[in-house]
C-alpha cells in the first residue's frame, strides 16, 4: 500500500532552467517500508483572520510515531465559488512558528514531527471564505 | 513576466479507494495577481553530521515575500535524513528519497531555514525561487 508523491517546477527565470522533478514514496522512518496511516484528504472552510489548528495532533485517533517521517499536504483552493485569489493567502504555521504562506492555488508538501503540540495552524489573511484541502501521513505509535 | 510553475501530484491507496491529487499553481510574487516571482538560487550540497547549516539565510528583504523552497534529500541510505528548522522550529524530517516544497516567509533575521544532517553525509539538492533580493555590497 503505497503513497507517492511528485513535484514538477517549471520555470523561464533562468534561461536553460527547464524544470526540475523530483518523486517520493513515502516510507516509515529509516525503511523502506510503506507509510501506513493517513487523516485522510480532508476539507476545512475558515472565515475569520484569527489562527486556528488546523491538525491538533493530539486529537489524532491514531496516535503518530513522533519524530519519524511524517508528511503534510496542503492546498489552498480559494472560497470553492470560484475565486482564487492569488493576491491574498493563507499563514501556515507550526505551533507558532510561521512557515509561510499560502496563496490562492498554492500549495505544499512539507515534512512534520507529529509531536503533541507541535500543531499545525493556518490563519488567513482576511475574513472572506477560504477552503483549505488537507492530509497528512505519517506512522503509528 | 517570468512564469515558474509548481505541479504536484500525489497518490495513495491507503484507502479503500485510491486518492489521486493533481494541481499546478503559477508562482506570484506576494500581493499581486499578475507578476511572477523573478529570482532563483540553487545549491547541490553534501551535509555533513555534527553541525547545523544555514541553507537560506533569512534577510529583512524577503520579509513577506512570496519564496518557494525546494528541498530533495538526494541521499540513498534509507536510514538517513536531514532536519529541517525555521527559526529555531523543528519542521520535520526529511528521510534518504524525501522531498518538500513550502513557501517560506523570512518574518525576520531570525527565520533561517536551517538543515542538520543524521545518520552519515547527506547529499540534498535545493531551489529558492523568491524577488525582492539585492546584492550586498562588497565590503573590500
Amino acid at each position: 500500500m503505497a503513497t507517492t508523491c511528485s513535484v514538477t517546477v517549471t520555470s523561464d527565470i533562468l534561461a536553460g532552467f527547464g524544470s526540475v522533478t523530483k518523486s517520493m514514496t513515502l516510507t516509515k522512518a529509516g525503511t523502506t517500508n510503506d507509510i501506513t496511516e493517513t487523516t485522510g484528504y480532508s476539507r476545512r472552510k475558515l472565515a475569520s483572520a484569527s489562527k486556528v489548528d488546523l491538525i491538533t495532533m493530539a486529537n489524532e485517533l491514531v496516535e503518530p510515531l513522533d519524530n519519524t517521517a511524517g508528511k503534510l499536504y496542503i492546498k489552498n483552493v480559494g472560497n470553492s465559488q470560484g475565486v482564487i485569489d492569488k493576491s491574498v493567502g493563507v499563514k501556515v504555521l507550526i505551533n507558532s512558528v510561521e512557515v509561510g504562506v499560502l496563496h490562492g492555488g498554492d500549495w505544499l508538501m512539507m515534512p512534520v514531527t507529529v509531536v503533541d503540540g507541535e500543531d499545525i495552524e493556518v490563519q488567513p489573511a482576511t475574513d472572506d471564505v477560504v477552503i483549505l484541502e488537507y492530509a497528512m501521513y505519517y506512522e503509528e505509535g | 513576466m517570468a512564469t515558474t510553475t509548481a505541479a504536484v501530484t500525489l497518490s495513495s491507496d491507503l484507502m479503500q479507494d485510491t486518492l489521486s491529487v493533481s494541481t499546478e499553481t503559477t508562482l506570484m510574487k506576494a500581493g499581486t495577481t499578475a507578476d511572477g516571482l523573478d529570482q532563483v538560487r540553487m545549491g547541490y550540497n553534501k551535509v555533513p553530521t555534527g553541525t547545523s547549516f544555514d541553507l537560506l539565510d533569512a534577510t529583512a528583504a524577503g520579509a513577506d515575500k512570496a519564496s518557494k523552497v525546494l528541498i530533495s534529500n538526494d541521499t540513498t541510505d534509507e536510514t538517513y535524513y536531514i532536519t529541517i528548522v525555521i527559526d529555531a522550529k523543528e519542521i520535520g524530517r526529511l528521510y534518504a528519497g524525501d522531498w518538500m516544497f513550502i513557501p517560506w516567509n523570512q518574518d525576520d533575521a531570525t527565520h533561517d531555514l536551517e538543515v542538520t544532517a543524521f545518520g552519515g553525509t547527506n547529499t540534498i539538492s535545493w531551489w529558492c525561487w523568491h524577488e525582492g533580493e539585492t546584492l550586498p555590497t562588497s565590503a573590500d
